[in-house]
């Protein structure tokens, strides 16, 4: 419990530091305080990635080992992921009404390919709630979790491969196409995120254990056949 | 057995199921050929707009009907089947290949009776080489197929499966969905349908080879 309180207390920390920057920031000349939206879109949307990327990891570490731990991993990562990536599509569609004057463009390759994403990680989870058990939820969901990963580097560079509204990379081989104090809040506020993605993913694997642990036990023939005690009988 | 004879073994059985129990063509197309039927109701008698959004509407209703042909009950295997064609050795691969062949086959049917049907409920103004979409549309209806499969193993057992298996399908489909219906269009605009088929051959190579890395554990997990 006290490792949790203070993983929240860090991520409460990490959030308060990412809205002083975020607010000391320089807004932009044309898009004026909505860029401050920005502070919490590209944090949201790198968890996003992030998460599912430590789902497949998790699928992967399933696959191979077949410890709860892994499976854990892989759902709590999951959850958070489609968290992260209903904010971003929130934060962007709200951004989007103020400087492009529409909530939704079907033009915008990295919109369509993110709610996309959205839905095939709504549709892992409901996989997962719909399976049985624990093992037929991980053994079936873990091969979802690293197909559905290919996803990530298509949203990502969508940009790039599609005729889009979206802006590009703004951090370049070449450069940052930001000021200097812009993308030093910007980048804080990632690393903010980033810890209270830490600190969430860690109470929610903690929470999959002890729901786990509590959880009844099934019995393969009701509750009144005992199981044979064959060493008490050779004692005995 | 080859692991062609195998596939094709698993076709003939699926497609000799199919019709005996005639599920398709008994309920698939006839509700098919409603779902078509309720865009123009709710539209109203707005003629122009009716025709322009026709062949959309088809390539909806196709996907969605999709789901239906790959779920079919049918080409449902009871649990001791599969474990028993498991028990003999049957490659997992060979299976999902007879299936995405058999569905392939059901689908380009569903769709031979739905364009003519959409052509008349609709009136859309077809380009003179309309033929020629045939050509993404067939592979179109064979990716649906290979992620319908997939799918299909995927819930297999789950009581949710019927609403489950739309969910994690129509969100990879897409490719597939905008190859379909983009090569009429560009046909229309007097452009080419090469890209459009690129990319839903691209979506089928990928659909396979996904398909040839997870049979065996998808087969280890749907037991």
């Amino acid at each position: 419990m006290n490792r949790i309180r203070v993983l929240m207390t860090l991520a409460g920390l990490a959030l308060a530091v990412g809205l002083f920057f975020a607010l000391r920031a320089p807004i932009d000349a044309f898009q004026g305080a909505y860029s401050r939206i920005m502070h919490v879109h590209v944090p949201t949307a790198w968890l996003a990635f992030l998460a599912f990327g430590v789902t497949a990891v998790g699928s992967i570490g399933w696959r191979l080992r077949k410890t709860r731990r892994w499976d854990r991993l892989a759902a709590a990562s999951a959850e958070l992921g489609v968290l992260f990536t209903a904010l971003a599509l929130i934060t962007g569609s709200l951004w989007g009404g103020g400087v492009w004057g529409t909530y939704w463009d079907w033009g915008d390759a990295r919109m369509a390919t993110t709610a996309l994403m959205f839905f095939v990680y709504v549709g892992y989870l409901a996989l997962r709630g719909a399976s049985p058990d624990r093992e037929t939820a991980a053994a079936r969901s873990s091969i979802l979790g690293i197909v559905a990963v290919v996803q990530v580097p298509l949203v990502y560079f969508s940009v790039n491969l599609f005729r889009s509204l979206h802006q590009g990379q703004s951090i370049r081989p070449d450069g940052a196409t930001m000021p200097t104090e812009m993308l030093v809040a910007m980048l804080v506020n990632v690393a903010a995120f980033t810890v209270i993605y830490i600190a969430l993913l860690i109470v929610r694997m903690s929470v999959l254990k002890l729901e786990e642990q509590t959880a009844p036990v099934p019995t393969a023939a009701g509750a009144a056949v005992q199981p044979p005690q064959l060493g008490k009988a050779l004692d005995d | 057995m080859s692991f062609w004879r195998q596939a094709g073994e698993f076709a003939r059985r699926d497609l000799i199921a199919e019709r005996r129990a005639n599920e398709i063509v008994a309920i698939v197309v006839p509700f098919g050929a409603v779902a078509l039927m309720t865009l123009p109701l709710a539209l109203g008698i707005d003629s122009a707009v009716i025709a322009r959004v026709g062949p959309a509407m088809f390539w909806v209703v196709t996907l969605l009907f999709a789901m239906q042909i790959a779920l079919r009950h049918s080409a449902g295997d009871a649990p001791t089947h599969r474990r028993m064609i498991s028990l003999l050795g049957v490659d997992p691969l060979a299976r999902l290949a007879g299936r995405t062949v058999a569905s392939s086959i059901l689908l380009v049917a569903f769709m031979t009776v739905m364009f003519p049907l959409m052509v008349l409920f609709y009136n859309p103004e077809l380009p003179p080489l309309w033929p020629l979409a045939l050509i993404p549309a067939v592979l179109a209806a064979i990716g649906l197929a290979e992620i319908g499969t997939l799918a299909a193993e995927v819930t297999a057992g789950l009581r949710a499966r019927s609403t489950l298996a739309p969910l994690l399908v129509a969100p990879l489909a897409i490719p597939l969905l905008i190859g379909g219906s983009q090569a009429m269009e560009s046909l229309s605009r007097g452009g080419g349908i090469l890209p459009w088929v690129l990319l839903v051959t691209a979506t089928d190579l990928a659909l396979a080879v996904t398909a040839a890395v997870i049979a065996r554990p998808l087969e280890e997990a749907s037991r």
